[in-house]
């Protein structure tokens, strides 16, 4: 079997616009779904009924269907929905957020509830309101703690950008198979692909990690 | 009222008598479903007073305490602070919780700040002081407290008895009129709880007005001024510390004592 690995170099611009875009795409999509995820969570424990019901059903929707039937739903369902045009890649990112903003808020929803009662009593023993003991006391208590699990979403969701191909958006899986399907070197572009997806990945864990390491909380 | 006899019967006159109490406890009832966990105590605290509330663990002490400042909203009877009757919502008690300082048994400091940072965030987020003007007060108070070399330590890098020092500090930074205290030494190594007392101690002769429930019966029969023995949610003696432990005429109270080997 021959190789021709000069396809990746001829094609490297493409590949590097692509990479830009998957790692856009994950970037944005998280800056949207941790504040997402705050909000289902603060909402599940407000003890108000209708936006804890809420916020429950949004969850376990996102939670459980495969995001891929999500990314065409919103693809398909958006423009009818709103009647206004999105580009792909608006498509894609209110998909990734929709799904990563609820697994997000189970997340943050375990973190919350593991700090301790008396935490937020001292704060209130000191007079601050509900909303002060949550964003000063409860909440980065609770963000230190759920790191690793956030950190292990956020891996998953830099692979799962590559689902967005199925609607046309050019991150890195699409441009590939792109490539691919033009010169049909598969097993160049999937091994390119896979390499560029590793080297990104594993320093991006490693990262992690470190700032696991970095902003452990001790008791 | 057992206080006020307790008072008249008294050669030295109860501290602060006269002027109206600082705390006033009517008939409080507090119950959890069905368990009665303060079933009708009545008492006062004055101004300046050490008041200790001792008796049996689960004798209501410490819900009479978190009752006091709200963390447990009373479901009957009434207490007023300075004259004004305690509102019965989280909002208006949350206003009055300002007014005084809670030290808890397992410290709870807020482990993400530094000794400085617990200290500050009262006065900045409640009172609303500046950074600047907040680590000022935080400083101030953490000197007193005698832990000036440690406000850049994290809770985890201080032993016992100094997290605690350190809540009394954020306690006192919000200048509280009255400071309560829930068994502050009960979590504590032996050697530790020596230099929480000392500053409960000092505070005491500053004048604070304090609600101390605790089983260290050296302290109570030493610095405080009044002492409440409370069983099964109920007071069942007070009286100044020499009557209760020296001549304690419950027997309940007497039980209490020399099960704690206090031989008076």
């Amino acid at each position: 079997m021959n190789f021709d690995w000069s396809v990746v170099w001829r094609n490297a611009d493409v590949l590097v616009e692509g990479t830009e875009l998957t790692i856009l795409l994950a970037v944005t999509t998280m800056v949207i779904a941790i504040p997402g995820g705050i909000l289902l969570a603060l909402m599940r424990l407000s003890g108000v009924r209708a936006l804890s019901s809420t916020s429950a059903c949004f969850v376990e929707l996102f939670r459980n269907l495969p995001l891929i039937l999500v990314i065409y739903t919103a693809y398909y369902v958006l423009p009818v929905a709103t009647g206004l045009s999105f580009s792909p890649i608006t498509t894609a990112i209110v998909a990734l957020s929709l799904n990563v903003s609820a697994y997000n808020g189970e997340t943050f929803r375990a973190g919350i509830a593991s700090i301790r009662q008396g935490q937020s009593e001292a704060a209130y023993a000191l007079g601050m309101t509900r909303w002060q003991t949550t964003r000063e006391i409860v909440l980065p208590q609770a963000v230190r703690r759920v790191l690793p699990v956030l950190a292990s979403t956020w891996v998953s969701l830099f692979k799962d950008t590559s689902l967005v191909s199925v609607i046309s958006v050019g991150e890195l899986a699409y441009t590939s198979m792109r490539i691919r399907a033009q010169t049909y070197r598969v097993l160049e572009m999937l091994t390119a692909m896979a390499a560029i997806y590793w080297l990104l990945g594993y320093p991006q864990a490693k990262l992690v990690d470190w700032i696991n390491r970095r902003y452990a909380v001790n008791e | 009222m057992s206080a006020i006899t307790a008072t008249e019967e008294n050669a030295t006159p109860r501290k602060g008598s006269g002027a109206p109490p600082v705390l006033l406890y009517r008939d409080v009832r507090k119950h959890f479903g069905a368990f009665i966990a303060v079933s009708g105590v009545s008492m006062e605290v004055r101004k300046g007073e050490v008041v200790c509330l001792i008796g049996p663990s689960g004798s209501g002490k410490s819900t009479l305490l978190r009752c006091t400042n709200g963390l447990e909203l009373i479901d009957g009877g009434e207490i007023a602070l300075d004259g004004e009757l305690l509102p019965r919502n989280w909002e208006g008690m949350r206003r009055v919780r300002q007014r005084m300082g809670m030290v808890f048994q397992n410290f709870e400091l807020f482990p993400h700040k530094t000794a400085l940072g617990n200290v500050s965030i009262g006065p900045m987020t409640v009172l609303r002081l500046s950074r600047a003007e907040a680590e000022q007060r935080a400083k101030a108070m953490l000197d007193k407290v005698g832990l000036a070399d440690k406000i850049a330590s994290y809770p985890a890098q201080l032993s016992g008895g100094q997290q605690q020092r350190v809540a009394i500090a954020r306690a006192l930074a919000m200048e509280p009129e009255v400071m309560l205290f829930d068994e502050p030494t009960s979590a504590l190594d032996p050697e530790t709880i020596g230099e929480v007392l000392n500053v409960m101690k000092r505070l005491a002769e500053e004048g604070m007005t304090m609600i101390v429930v605790t089983h260290e019966m050296t302290f109570a029969r030493h610095v405080g001024d009044w002492v409440v023995v409370m069983d099964r949610g109920a007071i069942i003696e007070q009286g100044p510390p020499e009557q209760i432990f020296d001549s304690p005429t419950v027997e309940r109270t007497r039980d209490f004592l020399s099960h704690l080997g206090w031989s008076g």
